[in-house]
């Protein structure tokens, strides 16, 4: 079967001070469709720099990035991306935000309402539809860079941290509304984050890199029909299998925390 | 303070016109005082009374080829002329700047060496290409408001974070819509600023401009007061430059709030 997404040997190398420094070593890595995956590692690991070449906003010294199994071009409504710092238009209420991909994409008038419509009730924005971003909270902000990149029914959700800037609190509500959406909605997502329990919490297969250079060490898979799944990460966390799974990641981590 | 209140505006916007009111309304006491008690001879220092009667009649009559509107309207004319030029030219060229850094040290030298030009240093060389005309004056006016147009435009567009016009490439927007709904947009509390600055850089230059050359405007009234040694005159003149350009600025504030809803008031930039 084809993957919904491919990263095909794809490795980056900056030239910096008369040398070259290689950031990210040849990696590959596929998603099915409507499958979670998560990219954890220590910062440094270059799964930031995956991100954006599988975004198409950074070429890679090397490889491709397919989707469908065709080449994917440059950065486009087909892979869209909600990054750590939101990266709202400020100018724009909550509604022009999340319709920003359609109106670029000459949706008709009366779709784009009803889309958008759709994506503040699915994200629970109702109330905030022509509130400017400033006067939102991080996690609501949070929320309508979800909306925006969702309503444009994108092939691949490519999510940098996106709870990276949240507090403790709001970033446990939203991981429980994208668990919830991904059950719902079977999204194909890939994922970036620092989070061993968020990964777990989330994904259905980890991805574990090491640093100096980036490269994929080690996939987890975590199974779909886990006893905990479906509750709150707070009584997931309680969970054997779930403790067994953050343990098994997390001394891959500090390996490569200690490593240095 | 005596109200208790530890808000940095004592009495809210109120209080601040009541306030400023005041300290107006005793500087013309002590101006009445001054020029009616005989302390100073009304040929150095007029009466408010006196002023207001040139003013009156300023408007009715003409002095020196026009009345006061006719010189106001010719001030007002170059100005916009001078303005308009400075604007159409220098924003669009400040965002070029900022949308392609490789221009900026191609241009930057030349810039810093006519930076030090004053406007006025621009005069004699305007009027011998241009004679005393409109457009000697427009052009001085031009060359006081351009650097404002795009430095600012420069600084407000290369100030956005790219993270934003990232974005918009990955919902599929191309240069041209980045730039005209988020781009723009988002540089334009900026770019405002920057033409405030130009319309009172442009309105001062303008004036003295008027002073050394030129058969009509507020600049040349002045000048015209002081060859008829007519205080009063210069008076009135100098006021009316000093509340028309009060206005416009308080025109322009009201126009960018109206214009940018979005903003918050804690990142206006200071006033």
């Amino acid at each position: 079967m084809i993957p919904k997404m491919e990263i095909r040997g794809v490795s980056k190398t900056f030239h910096a001070r008369g040398g070259t420094v290689a950031a990210l070593e040849p990696c590959d890595l596929a998603v099915a469709a409507g499958e979670f995956v998560t990219v954890v590692g220590p910062s440094g690991c270059g799964k930031s720099t995956l991100m954006m070449i599988a975004a198409g906003l950074e070429a890679p010294s090397t490889g491709e990035i397919l989707v469908d199994g065709k080449p994917a071009g440059p950065a486009g409504p087909r892979r869209t991306v909600v990054f750590q710092r939101f990266a709202l238009f400020p100018s724009e209420t909550v509604a022009e935000n999340i319709a920003f991909g359609l109106r670029v994409a000459k949706v008709a008038r009366a779709e784009i309402d009803q889309r958008v419509a759709e994506q503040l009730a699915l994200m629970g924005l109702d109330r905030f539809r022509d509130a400017y971003p400033h006067e939102l909270s991080g996690g609501m902000q949070q929320r309508v860079a979800i909306a925006r990149a969702l309503v444009v029914r994108p092939d691949i959700l490519l999510m940098d941290e996106p709870f990276g800037a949240l507090d403790a609190q709001t970033r446990t509500v939203l991981q429980e509304e994208v668990s919830r959406l991904q059950r719902e909605l079977h999204y194909t997502v890939l994922f970036i984050t620092h989070s061993v329990e968020e990964a777990v919490y989330l994904s259905d297969r980890v991805v574990v890199m090491s640093k100096g250079p980036g490269r994929i060490k080690r996939e987890i898979a975590v199974p779909r029909d886990a006893e905990w799944r479906g509750f709150e990460i707070e009584e997931s966390g309680t969970h054997a299998s779930f403790m067994q799974t953050k343990r098994e990641i997390w001394e891959l981590i500090r390996a490569e925390i200690v490593r240095q | 303070m005596s109200d208790g209140r530890t808000s940095s505006l004592p009495g809210g916007p109120s209080g601040r016109i009541a306030l400023g009111a005041t300290t107006l309304a005793a500087l013309l006491l002590a101006w009445l005082v001054a020029s009616t008690s005989g302390m100073v001879s009304p040929r150095v220092l007029p009466s408010p009374l006196d002023v207001a009667l040139r003013f009156a009649s300023l408007l009715a009559d003409p002095f020196s080829g026009a009345t006061l509107a006719g010189h106001l309207a010719a001030s007002l004319q170059r100005w916009a002329i001078g303005l308009a030029c400075a604007i159409l030219l220098g924003v669009p060229l400040g965002v070029l700047l900022a949308w392609l850094p490789p221009l900026r040290p191609a241009i930057a030298p030349v810039f810093e060496l006519l930076r030090y030009i004053p406007p006025f240093a621009w005069v004699p060389i305007a009027v011998l290409w241009f004679g005393a005309s409109t457009t000697t004056q427009a052009v001085i006016v031009f060359i006081a408001a351009f650097p404002a147009c795009i430095i600012n435009t420069q600084l407000a567009v290369s100030g956005i974070d790219p993270i934003l016009a990232r974005a918009a490439r990955t919902l599929g927007a191309g240069s041209a819509t980045t730039l005209a709904r988020v781009v723009l947009p988002v540089a334009a509390p900026t770019i405002f600023t920057g033409l405030r600055i130009a319309f009172s850089n442009g309105w001062m230059a303008l004036v003295g401009a008027e002073l050394v050359v030129g058969k009509q405007g507020l600049g040349f009234l002045i000048s015209q007061g002081q060859i008829n040694d007519s205080a009063a005159t210069i008076l009135v003149g100098m006021t009316t430059i000093g509340v028309l350009g009060t206005l416009i600025d308080i025109v322009l504030q009201r126009a960018q709030r109206l214009a940018l809803p979005w903003r918050t008031d804690s990142v206006r930039p200071a006033e």
